[in-house]
């Protein structure tokens, strides 16, 4: 039923590799107002739960749908119909602004200020946008790809002054970073470019 | 309220034997009622999500035990369903009928610690004693099978780690079909008792709207009216073959979250003996080796089994490419996994749906206008573990 009700709100077409049969849309991220707003009040959908918010950051993917940095993934429970939907929706890294949906539904404060700390995403009209999961001094944003594992901050209590004091990441050992990839299957891929060219 | 009365900040936490771990609450009081109160999360916070990207697919199964470490196999199984419907595999009916089995386990272990914690929060001291008493003997079986009380790694995409030991479906329903029985003794501690009732009842009320609105699921949920669970709207493994009951609370109040997670200790009870009664013979693992790692003693003979051996404990098998969303039914709620595959063999993005996290977000709605003695049995009734909430 509801691919033809939702295609009336998707602004893209449906090329998302999604796989547990979940309806998913892409919408503009002009729209993601709109399109929450009736898909709460449409009587043939009624998706009264947000689940959840994240985001991917698409910087290292290969992936066809990873046409913009960042794709901000909308998670919807209808309990009427017991039917789940996905709504997608890009950002580029040059305007990380979307509207906030904490106006219609309420649950959605915590998620938008998990997706602000971890991935920067600028959510206009957040009653609170404040990091959650990070300390209140925290710089960057640490799920985005560019971001170390180790990061560049560690914290310690340091017995002299006694107070916590923030000093720049030391490893005792160097990181350790196995690439155990198979190099006969990664060959085939280095040959198909070869042999493209 | 007198007028000379001043709003009071009060740091509630994060050190706090009713804050359930680290939890910082500001509290702002009128006196002594309750005008805001502001949770400060993140003090647990680990970054298994960025953790889990950097590992393989097995890798990343440990930090699942991790998130909500008093049900640690419910989270388990979220990850291995996500995983096998990426894989496009399905898990052996012995391993499922295992996982279920375990996974319910799991739940009475769950509410086993949240309930007496709730029942000590406001004055009740004598449940948490006996309940961990049976925690314990609980918590055998987990070791029987996975060889460590709580961290244990057991459910893996694909199946399970390995079969039951001998005797110990014997063993689990000689438990089992006694355990009921505790569940009475503890009901007789609470049920009924004066004091309880009085600091439970009425409050923190969950309407039904309100309930759905603030994205709350599990007990929480159902204490509330609304009769949803996934084990049965949206059954994963072979929790539709399995007759059970959805307890269903009336006035979502602090008391009902506690009757509901009463109930759901006796509903687990049959299911995990209809698993013990029902269960089949055959392989715990898919017999795929391109997935799962050979037998030792395979190894022992074939050239092949050890190459196989080598290669999923170094690369790791490779899932293609997709997104998927899998969910169960955690102890404390919904607990879901988005994973992101880009087709090699580690997770693109793994983002974790802890049902905690959203409870603790409705604390305000709940304890606006109480008084700050009924904030911790509040708390306590949402079930809140800051494994699963930081992550």
């Amino acid at each position: 039923m509801s691919p033809n009700i939702l295609q009336k709100y998707s602004t893209g077409s449906f090329h998302f590799p999604i796989k547990a049969g979940i309806d998913n849309i892409l919408v503009n991220k002009d729209s993601i107002l709109d399109v929450t707003q009736k898909i709460k009040e449409d009587e043939d959908l009624l998706y009264d739960q947000l689940i959840d918010i994240t985001v991917t950051d698409n910087m290292l993917s290969k992936s066809s749908y990873a046409q913009e940095r960042f794709t901000l993934i909308y998670s919807f429970l209808s309990l009427k119909f017991n039917k789940r939907l996905f709504i997608f929706a890009n950002i580029s890294e040059d305007n990380l602004n979307i509207n906030s949906i904490t106006q219609i539904f309420e649950s959605a404060d915590w998620f938008e200020r998990e997706c602000y700390d971890l991935f920067g995403i600028n959510f206009i009209n957040h009653p609170n946008l404040q990091r959650i999961m990070n300390d209140y001094t925290f710089q960057g944003h640490p799920l985005r790809k560019d971001f170390p594992l180790t990061g560049y901050e560690e914290v310690r209590y340091d017995e002299n002054i006694k107070k916590v004091v923030y000093e720049p990441v030391t490893l005792k050992q160097e990181f350790r970073d196995f690439d155990n990839e198979s190099p006969w299957e990664g060959m085939k891929e280095t040959i198909k470019e070869e042999l493209g060219k | 309220m007198s007028e000379n009365f001043k709003p009071v900040t009060l740091n509630f936490g994060p050190q706090h034997p009713a804050a359930h771990g680290v939890l910082r609450l500001l509290v702002q009081l009128e006196g002594e009622v309750v005008n805001k109160a502001e949770p400060h999360i993140g003090l647990l916070h680990r970054g298994t999500e960025k953790l889990i990207e950097q590992k393989t697919y097995t890798q990343a199964i440990p930090y699942f035990d991790r998130l909500d470490y008093v049900s640690p196999m419910c989270q388990e199984h979220a990850f291995a369903l996500a995983v096998e419907n990426l894989l496009n595999i399905e898990a052996p009916k012995r391993a499922q009928y295992i996982r279920v089995m375990f996974a319910e386990v799991t739940r009475i272990l769950n509410h086993l610690l949240n309930i007496p914690a709730f029942a000590m929060d406001i004055g009740a001291a004598t449940p948490m004693l006996w309940a961990f008493e049976e925690r314990e003997k609980m918590l055998e079986f987990h070791e029987a099978v996975s060889g460590a009380r709580f961290h244990a790694a057991y459910f893996r995409p694909g199946g399970v780690h390995q079969d039951l030991p001998e005797n110990l479906l014997e063993k689990m329903k000689n438990y089992f079909s006694n355990f009921p029985k505790f569940i009475d003794t503890l009901e007789e501690l609470l049920t009924e008792n004066r004091i309880f009732k009085q600091r439970s009842v009425d409050i923190g009320i969950l309407k039904k709207d309100d309930a759905i609105r603030l994205s709350c699921s599990g007990p929480v949920l159902r204490a509330s009216g609304v009769a949803w669970d996934l084990r049965k709207s949206q059954p994963y493994d072979v929790y539709s073959d399995i007759d059970f009951d959805i307890p269903v609370g009336k006035t979502g109040d602090t008391y009902d979250r506690y009757l509901v997670r009463m109930e759901e200790m006796r509903e687990s009870v049959k299911i995990i003996l209809q698993c013990i009664d029902n269960i089949p013979q055959g392989p715990v693992m898919v017999e795929n080796n391109k997935i799962t790692p050979p037998k030792r003693s395979e190894m022992k003979n074939s050239m092949e089994a050890i190459i196989h051996h080598f290669k999923l404990f170094t690369e790791g098998y490779r899932v293609p490419e997709g997104i998927t969303y899998k969910s169960v039914e955690a102890p404390k709620g919904e607990f879901g996994v988005v994973l992101v595959a880009d087709g090699s063999s580690k997770p693109y993005r793994c983002k974790l749906r802890a049902p905690g996290f959203v409870h603790l977000q409705a604390l305000h709605f709940l304890s606006k206008g109480h008084q700050l003695a009924d904030l911790p049995s509040i708390l306590g009734s949402l079930d809140i573990v800051f494994g699963e909430v930081d992550r």
